[in-house]
């Protein structure tokens, strides 16, 4: 059964009165959730999505919010901050982990099939190992539960195994398998590769900045890897440990991001903070009924992005992009000296 | 002998290059800096010093200039010529005021003119100055050097042989350590980090540092007073409260944080309600806005408070103005929100700020109130916090007397002379 299938307005419709019953358990279970409703005067009805209370996603880093008591919290997953900046902690409930990995294996499912496929990994064995796992360690670890026969693409030192991959294709080229990596990385190491790799579905994440720099857009990242390496069903997706299990797929066109029916975003204006029409840029909101044991069901990312079409693609609800990130806040202040110069 | 060639061997060795932004001279080792200063040059109040400054304040107010980067305008009043006469005529007659000597200055890296007022008091006063200026200093720094160096082509040239405008790495502190040890007195603005980094550096054992550290600042309005002032007062006040918050996006350690309302409950409510849409309207008029990034960051912000349980509500008129209704006026927060963010408590009278004050509270502007309740408070207070008093409009206003401190005298030593 694909996650999706929903229109907008049917999306909506099911979404405002779900999304409006999370605010009102949140709010009796999460004091500092309800004391910051409480002070923006936040209250139902809430009639449409946009009509729903946010909260800044970085509220994770600095503050401890959980709707669930300390002895139901099954686990504990912490976002890798940048320099300075503490990670957010986002708790979980036995329910609510289940929920995501289920919901999670649903979206992917969509494009990898029912069956397990032979995974082949853009990076080295040696992230997943490491004991303090980093944010990228956690999610090639977190993908690895929809493959088998896993193959890492990197060795141990972080160069290009060209005879594993061999090795690999040998086994697997004939069939579908998967492919899973970072986007930076798989720019990297994939080209180079000189394999037939058209029997593989590409899974990437991670962002475009890096890419930006070389002013590799997404459509040149898609040509290349068609041209290079025969890679046609290529799927990028958009997804936070504030949100985890909800991940925004990229359609098999290339042409956006999609919502699964439990999730959708909204593209808010920073100056009127109205919902921006499509096509116009704003910041990105996520929502999605997953969050259920912490107040992270309407959350408003530190992300640019824009609405590219609403219910005119090859999955129905909206498709969108994401621009990139907002740069952090600077004062000009007299409080520091050397300590900037 | 042996320890002066180590010790410019390892500076050498360190890369101790500095470089020279006034008089402008490229890239200078460290010690050679110090060598080239003349010493023994001015006196208190010397003439030829005076006469640049003038000279320096006439450019600054020149109407391009004072437009262009408003700060410049407030710089330049500074320096004119009576301001000078008066800040010397302000120094006690009682014994021989000589130069302190060798003035090294750390400035703000974001505040590109306060190295302007604390060089030019010190060279007032006679001292040969470095002033340490971030490579990363704005584009206010450039236009400062500049005019500088215009003025010093008509200049006496001792002024050129006594000051200097460096720039290096805050990663060479090897040169942080060498004019250290050279210099009779530090004067250190800025961040708490600063002043304890820069502090690690000995200086020789007569010398002594002049610190600045972090302050925050609040203000203080007198409801009945706002509520009774004609509207053309209200209106002038809500001006100078905007140039207060805004100017360096509320950053400025004198810049207000929270407005506390002194009166009853429903005159507070009323006068805090006014000021708060005059506010708003020189906000819309002057077309004073914050960038996306500012806008989430002060949501970050105040509903972090609001979690904390330190807000009561969170109020946003657009963008610029966020308004902060504390729980309790013990919650005043001093640490930065966002330009454009402030904090509301009610008092019932001013003593009822004594308990609230901290030792860093700097800036007290006020509306309402009459000087001797002022003075009444300053004494109740007993060294508590809050250096200045200042009305609504003024926080930004460079004073002689800064952070308690009253700067030519620290600028200089005194000779007792008794005669026979």
């Amino acid at each position: 059964m694909s996650v999706f299938t929903k229109g907008e307005v049917e999306r909506e419709a099911g979404l405002v009165p779900a999304l409006a019953d999370l605010t009102e358990r949140h709010r009796e279970a999460c004091l500092p959730y309800r004391r910051i409703l409480d002070a923006i005067g936040a209250r139902p009805p809430y009639e449409r999505l946009v009509d729903l209370p946010w909260l800044p996603v970085r509220l994770f880093k600095t503050h401890e919010l959980r709707s669930v008591p300390q002895e139901q919290v099954f686990r504990v997953l912490t976002s890798s901050g940048t320099t300075g900046q503490r990670p957010s902690r986002i708790h979980l409930d036995r329910e609510a982990a289940a929920a995501q990995t289920r919901m999670l294996a649903a979206t992917l499912r969509v494009v990898l099939g029912e069956r397990r496929l032979p995974m082949l990994i853009v990076d080295s064995r040696a992230v997943v190992r490491d004991p303090t796992l980093s944010a990228r360690g956690a999610g090639v670890l977190g993908m690895m539960n929809f493959g088998r026969d896993h193959t890492f693409v990197l060795d141990e030192q972080g160069r290009v195994d060209a005879e594993a991959v061999k090795r690999f294709l040998s086994r697997h080229g004939g069939e579908r398998f998967l492919i899973f990596g970072f986007t930076f990385m798989v720019w990297l190491c994939l080209r180079d590769l000189g394999a037939d790799l058209s029997q593989g579905v590409l899974i990437h994440s991670g962002g475009w900045k890096r890419l930006a720099e070389q002013a590799v857009d997404n459509a040149e990242f898609r040509r290349r890897l068609a041209a290079e390496c025969g890679l046609s069903r290529i799927h990028n997706f958009y997804g936070m440990v504030e949100q985890i299990g909800t991940v925004f797929l990229e359609g098999p066109d290339g042409d956006g991001l999609y919502c699964p029916d439990f999730a959708n975003v909204v593209i808010r204006d920073p100056e009127t903070w109205q919902e921006a029409p499509p096509g116009v840029p704003g910041l990105i909101e996520v929502v999605s009924t997953l969050p259920t044991s912490y107040p992270g069901h309407v959350l408003l990312t530190e992300d640019l992005g824009v609405v590219r079409g609403v219910d005119d693609g090859a999955w129905p609800g909206k498709r969108f992009e994401v621009l990139g990130r907002l740069p952090q806040a600077e004062a000009r202040g007299c409080s520091d000296t050397m300590g900037q110069g | 002998m042996l320890d002066e060639t180590t010790v410019a061997a390892t500076a050498a060795d360190d890369g101790a290059v500095v470089r020279v932004r006034f008089p402008a001279g490229g890239d200078v080792p460290v010690e050679a800096l110090l060598g080239r200063l003349r010493a023994n040059a001015l006196e208190v109040g010397d003439e030829r010093v005076r006469e640049f400054l003038a000279a320096f304040g006439r450019r600054l107010l020149r109407p391009a200039a004072a437009r262009r980067h408003p700060e410049l305008g407030s710089l330049g009043f500074f320096l004119r010529p009576s301001e000078l006469s008066r800040t010397l005529e302000s120094l006690s007659q009682e014994h021989v005021r000589v130069p302190r000597g060798l003035i090294l200055h750390i400035p703000p890296a974001n505040v590109d003119t306060v190295f302007v007022y604390s060089w030019a008091l010190s060279a007032l006063m006679g001292n040969r100055n470095i002033v340490r200026l971030s490579p990363r200093s704005g584009p206010v720094a450039e236009v400062i050097t500049e005019m500088l160096h215009e003025v010093l082509a008509e200049a006496d040239p001792v002024v050129g042989e006594t000051q200097r405008i460096i720039s290096y790495d805050r990663s060479q502190t090897s040169v942080t350590a060498a004019l250290s040890a050279a210099c009779d007195l530090r004067v250190i603005w800025g961040g708490d980090g600063t002043v304890r980094d820069v502090r690690r550096h000995p200086l020789p054992p007569h010398a002594r540092d002049l610190v600045f550290p972090d302050r925050s600042s609040f203000a203080v309005i007198r409801a009945a007073a706002w509520l009774c002032a004609p509207r053309a007062a209200r209106v002038a006040v809500a001006e100078g409260f905007v140039n207060d918050g805004y100017w360096f996006d509320q950053a400025a350690c004198s810049s207000p944080r929270t407005v506390f309302w002194v009166g009853a409950e429903r005159d507070c409510d009323a006068a805090r309600a006014d000021f708060t849409d005059h506010v708003s309207r020189v906000l819309t008029a002057r077309g004073w806005g914050v960038d996306a990034a500012m806008a989430v960051e002060k949501r970050v912000s105040t509903y972090g408070l609001a979690a904390d349980g330190l807000a009561e509500s969170v109020e946003f008129r657009g963008n610029a103005l966020a308004n902060v209704t504390l729980a309790a006026a013990a919650a005043a927060p001093r640490r930065w929100l966002g330009a454009g963010t402030f904090a509301h408590a009610r008092l019932g009278s001013l003593a009822e700020l004594v308990p609230l004050v901290e030792r860093r509270d700097q800036t007290m502007t006020h509306f309402g109130f009459g000087r001797p309740e002022l003075e009444e408070l300053a004494r109740g207070l007993a060294g508590r916090g809050v250096d200045r008093m200042v009305p609504v409009g003024s926080a930004l206003s460079f004073h002689r007397v800064w952070d308690g401190v009253d700067l030519p005298v620290e600028f200089t030593r005194l000779v007792t002379v008794i005669r026979q």
